[in-house]
């Protein structure tokens, strides 16, 4: 079930894995390098404002994009539109893209999660400001 | 076996890890460009002139305090410090261990300097506790918890085990000539898994710390990702 700020709209086609993988593909190179480097150390955890206020685990931003743009490659793409809302819940819901976070190793993780953006947005995924 | 660990494999590592490390650095090469001029400054130090002068010692160094304060060391010290003892000791031990050296000596008529058994043992231990304190934190650690799965305690094992085994054999636990075996081996896969696996953080975080332009860039960065 979406969270009731994250707007899905539904197509006749359903969910066109075509269109993710091509995203996807685009951006791989680099978007599979950082996956690859994370060391999943969680140093980068202080450096979100809203980790280090609510402490919860599902705030760091390496959990962020491993379970956001990290599950997509995994799937290759092939995800239902539950699974894509839930991505839309971590990506518009979980971070706000201020660009604080920073990573020991130079991983660009504002880029990781506007990317997992594009491909909500291009699903029909998206999230509504006027709803709490 | 121990001809085969000992001999061809050696080779092939050492070649799987020179070529993998040159791929991943041309890859880097080849995902990012040079930066011309920058439009916006970074970071920007103001004119010799404009800075503050120097009031006192004191003042100096709580300034210079409250800046490390603000990064990395100053957030989580136990496990920056520890991490960097871990890595001192990954890198210092096995190329000043005089085990090693004789057989670069045996082979190719020329070693590096040695430290003395006793020390080298010495950072074996301290690397082995690191490497316990990496686990624990990795097992009991909620942050940790939630994004760690099989492939990090591998990893870690992999990392871990050329030491272990090393320790081992030192102190002659277990039967030697299989120990050495194994530690030969584990050598060669942990040199191997280098470039293909998160271990990779060895090349990468000399290449985006220094090369790549942001706000954490170590010293002058010249390349940008595309």
């Amino acid at each position: 079930m979406a969270e009731p700020n994250i707007a899905s709209v539904e197509t006749e086609q359903g969910i066109n894995t075509e269109e993710i993988k091509a995203i996807l593909d685009d951006q791989q190179a680099l978007m599979k390098l950082s996956l690859k480097v994370c060391a999943h150390c969680s140093l980068c955890a202080e450096s979100c404002f809203l980790y280090t206020n609510t402490q919860d685990p599902k705030y760091m931003p390496s959990h962020k994009f491993i379970n956001s743009i990290g599950r997509l490659y995994k799937k290759k793409g092939k995800i239902d539109r539950a699974g894509l809302e839930q991505i839309g819940d971590i990506v518009f819901n979980r971070c706000v893209l201020c660009t604080r976070c920073y990573c020991p190793f130079g991983i660009d993780i504002p880029k990781m999660i506007a990317v997992g953006r594009q491909i909500c947005r291009s699903q029909g995924i998206f999230r509504q400001y006027d709803v709490k | 076996m121990y001809d085969l660990v000992r001999g061809p494999l050696v080779w092939v590592s050492l070649i799987v890890f020179i070529v993998g490390t040159v791929v991943q650095v041309i890859r880097f090469y080849s995902l990012s460009k040079k930066l011309g001029a920058p439009s916006l400054q970074v970071r920007v130090r103001p004119a010799k002139k404009n800075r503050v002068p120097i009031q006192s010692f004191d003042g100096a160094f709580h300034d210079w305090l409250s800046r490390v304060k603000l990064t990395i060391l100053g957030i989580s010290p136990v496990t920056i410090i520890i991490s960097s003892v871990f890595h001192v000791c990954l890198f210092v031990t096995p190329i000043f261990l005089l085990g090693h050296n004789e057989l670069f000596d045996l082979s190719w008529g020329f070693s590096l300097f040695s430290f003395s058994e006793a020390i080298t043992d010495f950072l074996t231990q301290v690397l082995l506790l690191c490497a316990a304190f990496f686990l624990l934190r990795r097992i009991f650690q909620p942050r940790l918890r939630a994004i760690s799965s099989p492939y990090d305690f591998l990893v870690l094992f992999l990392a871990v085990m050329p030491f272990l085994t090393g320790f081992l054999a030192y102190h002659h636990i277990f039967d030697y000539r299989t120990v050495m075996i194994l530690h030969m081996l584990f050598g060669e896969l942990m040199l191997m898994a280098i470039p293909f696996t998160k271990l990779t953080h060895m090349i990468f975080f000399f290449l985006n710390r220094f090369i790549i332009v942001n706000e954490h860039t170590i010293g002058k960065g010249t390349r940008v990702y595309t």
